[in-house]
């Protein structure tokens, strides 16, 4: 069966391919493991690139696939990024509460230990004691679990009430921002449990690690292009057969498919939830690179941008969403990290950090306009041009 | 005017005890001369008093000469003149009795008495009593100020005193509030206070509630089991209640002396670590002290060998909290003066609320007043052509900005505002026309579309405006005329602003039913919503109307940004404060309907003042718990408030 | 004849128009009817309540030997009791194969995890080309629906209909927009399909209708105006007057 399934899509096996070969290059070129032209702040970037080529599957196989365009995905993908980030941090700020402490003349008990870690972490919102959702902060494994439950929880319970209120279309586009908006407002008080503004940091050092960074961020690279692989191959999966029919369906037709006999909430519902674990999953490997997450992260205006990254990709090909995320996130980094050069036209300077951003909400209109296929257009096009070459 | 108080100040001191003879001027001075050279905050109160108290008209001169370091000593006698410095360095001295110079001295033959400020601070006090009844009004509303700032028992006779000559009624009914409340604290007449109290019970000043608490405070007295303390009893508190925590009170105990200090877990450690012997601690190897009961019980052992105090157990915090009763007692001894007091300070309170309601419900009121004018271009645009603008909001900035440029060319405000409407309008109804025709006419029918292309304008625009203004928040000032505030009382208020964009909403509103139900635009615009085919069969040209039509939307948006500029900061980004509210307004209301999205901007102002009002501290959480209950709400009413059902609603 | 569908005293209003008032309507197992009336008479909102779209304000509405009431059920479990229902325009999914179309619509367990791992056996394909060869569409199965002409999509409409194997079949306006020759072929199609089941055709044009050769119900002002054979209710006066006659 999984043959026929590779089989019948070969551009899977394409996009694997190249994966496995970049990943190769990148680690010959690494610092860490490597030659060492490739520079490990810019190996974090490739590895927080893949992240976001995750989220940017997850959001084609909703918004290109199910027709629903969620302008909340950030929400899940920073949801996942707190919960691995609760653990890094209390787990390394354990390590050291404890080997200060061990330096006293009495062992630590248990409790200073808490009262250390507590200190430690929530001084900066004025507190001491450990909220209750961080309960679960000292176990690996059932925050890895909620890595994934958590957005999956939320998504459920939100998409539930979204989809069988027949919420459709730009309202529950606005309804999506609405949640993200509403949770990035909540982690922003001191309140929320997870340091309000300050959000989580030191995310980059791995508890028990003594690996310099050049290493820890090539396995976190290696996770992350594992986790695109195994990504795209189920997603992929999920949209060959009849239930890729069915969704699709669903985005041309709602109606129709419904008269067909199919519960079309449940099938929304399950795309839904199913986006926003990849989206907790890719988040959970993205901030770790990052090394610091905040509220400012699950603001509205990076789920839009996740939209934008996906349009210009092309949507409905899962690779447009990877290319367009690819795409689109490095050249932003480009342009606005002040590295392109200036254009100097005489009476006026072009700075790219100033006008990156016109220029991005403008060619987004024209893609829109002109080419709704995207960037993916262009390599179905191809494909297609040298297909008929073939035959003729 | 001066005789008037010369006679009031007298019979007010006969009935004193009357020490006042037919003393000069100096010889009060020279009385209380040695107070005044040692020139001592704590020791100088009598002297003042004496000085003021005396009687004398010219008091009030020798009072302001000493505030103001005028008053000099002649080194051969003693006696205090005010001195005046002389162009040649000399000092002119003048007589407090007579006015009457009475010569010139060099600076060696005088010493300037030198109060300090918290000296002067009383003289000041002092005076209090003369410009009670200074012919100048200024200078009577100033003492009133300054008495109501530190009110103390003895400037109640003063301003009893001054009440009768009182001409001007504000003023005189100032003297008479300020009088009831100075009763209230310092007469000595319980029943008085009592009289004052009740009478005032129920009054809303800030003033009134001020002067009732500190009579109210209390302070916490332990006692043994079975014994009352004396003292004006307010409760009996019970350990462990909000009140009065186990805590506190059994810091209150060992305060007192009745109970052994609870160690804190420092204390103890440190007890621990003094008696380290060969690497234990009371037998106890150091590495099994990791945790906490190992170490309670090493201490345990170390304290019944006497080594160190003992350890307070919880059961020894039980018995000795049971062995002992807690009050809180008022400071003010009379039970009459803080039951009226309770009784009146209840009935403010319960006006108070009741007012705070009021005045919620006004806030309430004037965020709605926001929403519904930020919402209202996409009433239109979203509403009822049914296109998603995100850049709505750079539209409500773009018309902020404009108000700003016209404030940068025309610097009368009132002016500018009158010339920033008008161009807002006509620049965002341009910009909406632009966007109408390049953009928003070729995605007609795919709404999802509309939407990210005009996000991708919003970007655009956004960081348009950030390079041309600027990162900084940029200043829309509003007219003087609507600077201020409606006062009703201490509680209720509301600004001008916000009855002004109060009014302004009102009027969109008319302005909007008026195109919409009256003008050919508005039948055109309904006409090519509801069939666009069947509108262009009857000669109406769609694209001509949608245009408008957009256009229309986005120059209101226009208009609301200046209106949202002169109270919030004008800045690249505020257009994305404002349009996810402003869509779940329109939402929350229902599509196509301006009265639902008048409902939908009170609901979702009043429902998020509500929640600020539950929990002030945090603004945060109520937007928070508002989305929330837009996101539930949508799942009863999916349609909005008023919801269109049936074929119109369009499926 | 047993009766597969009654529905009794239904009525619905939109903003005080009333679109069905107090509707009554009977068909039983493998019966055609015609459904006629003029613009505005209720047809197709009585198809959406039949359906589960559109929610009555009063009324019963029975179904199948339990009688089954279905009102306040989804759309999905009524589609899965055995109603099947075409729309007026085509509605295929265009961007996919006459193929997957028709699997889509086979009858098959619907709930979205049987779905996930659905790979279609031979005995399923099979029956997929059985259907597309009664709507002849055969050479064409493999083409995205998207690119068949209009009477093709309507074919492969009512295909997916038949591939749901309903108990009725509710068909709106099936004729529209197609050739003569088309036209007869859908008559066929339609009455080939009455055979084994309810099919309730709802039609304007009455040349069609009189091919079909059924029972007719005439609708007005969401009510039954008449019923019974064609040419019994094309005598009938009031049918006339408010139909016919214009």
């Amino acid at each position: 069966m999984n043959r026929s399934f590779i089989a019948r899509n070969p551009s899977v096996l394409v996009f694997l391919a190249l994966l496995a070969l970049f990943t190769l290059v990148v680690s010959v070129l690494s610092e860490g493991f490597g030659i060492g032209l490739v520079s490990t702040s810019f190996v974090k970037t490739l590895g927080k690139t893949l992240c976001l080529c995750l989220i940017a599957v997850a959001m084609d196989l909703i918004w290109g696939y199910a027709g629903i365009l969620s302008l909340g995905h950030f929400a899940f993908f920073g949801l996942g990024g707190y919960m691995i980030g609760m653990w890094l941090m209390y787990e390394r700020t354990r390590q050291i509460v404890v080997s200060s402490l061990s330096e006293g003349v009495l062992p630590p008990t248990p409790e200073e230990i808490e009262t250390g870690i507590a200190g430690q972490i929530f001084g900066v919102v004025g507190s001491a004691d450990f909220p209750l959702i961080w309960a679960f902060a000292d176990s690996l494994v059932i925050q890895l679990a909620l890595v994934v439950l958590v957005p999956g929880i939320l998504a459920l319970v939100f998409g539930w009430l979204a989809f069988r209120s027949r919420v459709t279309g730009v309202y529950l586009s606005i309804l999506t921002q609405a949640m993200t908006l509403g949770l990035s407002l909540y982690l922003f008080q001191n309140a929320s449990g997870l340091r309000g503004n300050n959000g989580l940091s030191g995310l980059q050092n791995l508890p028990g690690v003594s690996a310099p960074q050049s290493v820890v961020s090539m396995w976190f690279f290696w996770a992350s292009a594992l986790a695109l692989a195994l990504g795209y191959l189920l997603v992929a999966w999920v949209v060959s057969g009849k239930f890729g029919s069915v969704i699709r369906g669903i985005r041309d037709n709602e109606a129709r498919v419904r008269f067909l006999g199919y519960s079309v909430e449940s099938y929304k519902l399950a795309v839904f939830t199913l986006t926003a674990c990849l989206s907790g999953i890719a988040g959970a490997l993205y901030y770790p690179q990052a090394g610091i997450i905040n509220p400012a992260e699950v603001a509205p205006i990076a789920s839009i941008y996740l939209a934008v990254w996906v349009a210009i990709g092309g949507r409905g090909r899962l690779y447009g969403a990877v290319i367009g995320a690819a795409f689109v996130s490095l050249v932003s980094s480009w342009f606005t990290g002040g590295q392109a050069p200036d254009i100097n036209l005489g009476f006026y300077t072009i700075q790219w950090v100033d006008w990156w951003l016109i220029l991005l909400g403008l060619s987004f209109v024209l893609v829109t306009l002109f080419a709704p296929s995207g960037m993916g257009g262009l390599v179905d096009l191809l494909m297609r041009g040298k297909k008929r070459g073939g035959n003729t | 005017m001066k005789t008037m108080l010369l006679t009031v100040l007298s019979a007010l001191f006969l009935c004193h005890g009357g020490t006042a003879q037919a003393q000069t001027v100096q010889d009060i001075l020279q009385s209380q001369r040695a107070l005044i050279e040692q020139s001592s905050r704590r020791t100088i109160g009598p002297a003042i008093d004496a000085i003021a108290d005396s009687g004398l008209a010219q008091m009030q001169s020798v009072l302001e000469a000493w505030q103001a370091k005028d008053m000099w000593q002649r080194l051969e006698d003693g006696f205090f003149f005010a001195a005046h410095k002389t162009a040649d360095g000399s000092y002119e001295l003048t007589d407090f009795e007579s006015g009457a110079v009475i010569g010139t001295y060099p600076k060696d033959a005088l010493a300037q008495i030198k109060p300090n400020s918290g000296i002067r601070a009383m003289i000041a006090t002092a005076l209090v009593r003369f410009q009670l009844s200074d012919p100048d009004m200024a200078r009577r509303g100033e003492a009133l100020d300054s008495i109501a700032r530190n009110p103390e028992a003895g400037l109640l006779g003063p301003l009893r005193a001054a009440i009768p000559s009182e001409k001007d009624p504000t003023l005189l009914a100032r003297k008479l509030r300020l009088e009831r409340l100075m009763t209230m604290s310092y007469d000595t007449d319980t029943a008085a206070r009592v009289a004052a109290i009740t009478a005032m019970a129920g009054d809303l000043g800030v003033d009134f509630r001020a002067t009732l608490n500190p009579i109210l405070t209390t302070r916490i007295v332990v006692a043994d089991a079975g014994v009352t303390p004396e003292g004006n009893i307010a409760a009996t508190l019970v350990p462990g209640e909000a009140a009065l925590s186990r805590d506190a009170a059994y810091a209150l105990l060992v305060e007192a002396d009745k109970a052994q200090p609870v160690l804190t877990p420092d204390a103890r450690d440190a007890g621990l670590e003094a008696h380290i012997e060969s690497g234990r601690i009371a037998g106890t190897p150091i590495a099994k002290l990791d945790t906490e009961t190992a170490r309670d019980a090493a201490y345990g052992a170390l304290a019944a060998k006497g080594l160190v105090p003992l350890l307070v157990h919880p059961p020894d915090i039980d018995a000795s909290l049971a062995n002992h009763q807690f009050f809180s007692i008022y400071h003010e001894p009379s039970q009459q003066v803080t039951e009226a007091a309770e009784a009146a300070l209840a009935k403010s309170q319960s006006r108070v609320v009741a007012s705070q309601a009021i005045d919620l419900g006004l806030d309430a009121l004037s965020l709605a007043s926001i929403y519904f004018l930020a919402a209202i271009g996409l009433a239109i645009t979203f509403g009822v052509m049914g296109v998603i603008n995100m850049a709505h909001g750079e539209f409500i900035m773009m018309g902020a900005y404009t108000g700003y440029v016209v404030q940068q060319f025309v610097p009368n405000h009132t002016a500018s505002i009158l010339v920033a409407v008008p161009l807002a309008f006509a620049v965002t109804f341009a910009a909406g026309v632009a966007l109408e025709r390049l953009v928003i006419r070729w995605l007609y029918h795919r709404p999802l579309e509309t939407l990210l292309a005009t996000f991708g304008v919003s970007i655009a625009l956004q960081q348009l405006a950030k390079n041309i203004f600027g990162t900084q928040a940029r200043p829309l000032t509003a007219p003087s005329w609507l600077d201020g505030a409606w006062v009703i009382n201490d509680v209720v208020s509301i600004s001008y602003i916000r009855i002004a964009i109060f009014v302004l909403a009102l009027m969109f509103m008319g302005l909007f039913v008026f195109i919409m139900k009256r003008t050919r635009l508005g039948l055109e615009t309904r006409a090519v919503t509801q069939n666009p085919r069947m509108a262009a069969g009857m000669g109406i040209n769609p694209d001509r109307v949608n245009m408008l039509t957009f256009g229309l939307g986005s120059g209101i948006a226009g208009i609301a940004g200046v209106a949202i500029g002169l109270f919030a900061k004008v800045t690249s980004e505020m257009g994305g404060d404002y349009i996810v509210q402003s869509f779940m307004t329109v939402v929350v209301g229902g599509v196509g309907n301006i009265w639902g999205t008048l409902a939908g901007a009170l609901m979702i102002g009043g429902f998020q003042k509500g929640v600020e009002w539950l929990n002030p501290s945090n603004t945060l959480a109520a937007q928070t718990y508002m989305i929330v209950f837009i996101i539930i709400f949508i799942q009863f009413r999916p349609r909005g408030i008023i919801a269109l059902r049936g074929r119109a609603a369009g499926d | 004849m047993s009766t597969l569908l009654e529905v009794s005293g239904v009525s619905v209003s939109f903003d005080g128009f009333r679109a069905i008032n107090n509707l009554t309507f009977q068909i039983g197992n493998a019966e055609l009817r015609a459904v006629i009336g003029p613009n505005g008479a209720g047809k197709t909102t009585f198809m959406d309540i039949v359906t589960g779209k559109t929610r009555p304000d009063s009324g019963h509405i029975s179904w199948g030997e339990k009688n089954l009431s279905l009102i306040g059920m989804s759309e999905a479990r009524i589609a899965q009791a055995g109603i099947g229902r075409k729309f007026q325009k085509p509605t295929v999914f265009e961007d996919q194969t006459v193929q997957e179309n028709l699997l889509m619509a086979l009858r098959k367990d619907r709930g979205p995890l049987a779905v996930l791992f659905f790979r279609p056996s031979a005995a399923d394909l099979e029956r997929v080309a059985e259907l597309a060869g009664e709507i002849g569409l055969t050479d064409s199965l493999l083409r995205v629906s998207g690119e068949l002409s209009h009477g093709q999509k309507q074919w492969l409409e009512i295909g997916m209909l038949l591939a749901q194997e309903p108990r009725l079949l509710l068909v709106d306006e099936p004729a529209a927009g197609m050739t003569p020759a088309e036209r007869e072929k859908t008559t066929a199609i339609l009455v080939e399909a009455a055979k084994t089941r309810a099919v309730v055709v709802v039609e304007h044009d009455m040349e069609f209708v009189r091919r079909l050769n059924c029972k007719v119900t005439v609708l007005h002002e969401g009510a039954v105006l008449a019923e019974g054979s064609l040419d019994h209710v094309t005598k009938n006066q009031e049918v006339i007057d408010v139909y016919l006659g214009r």
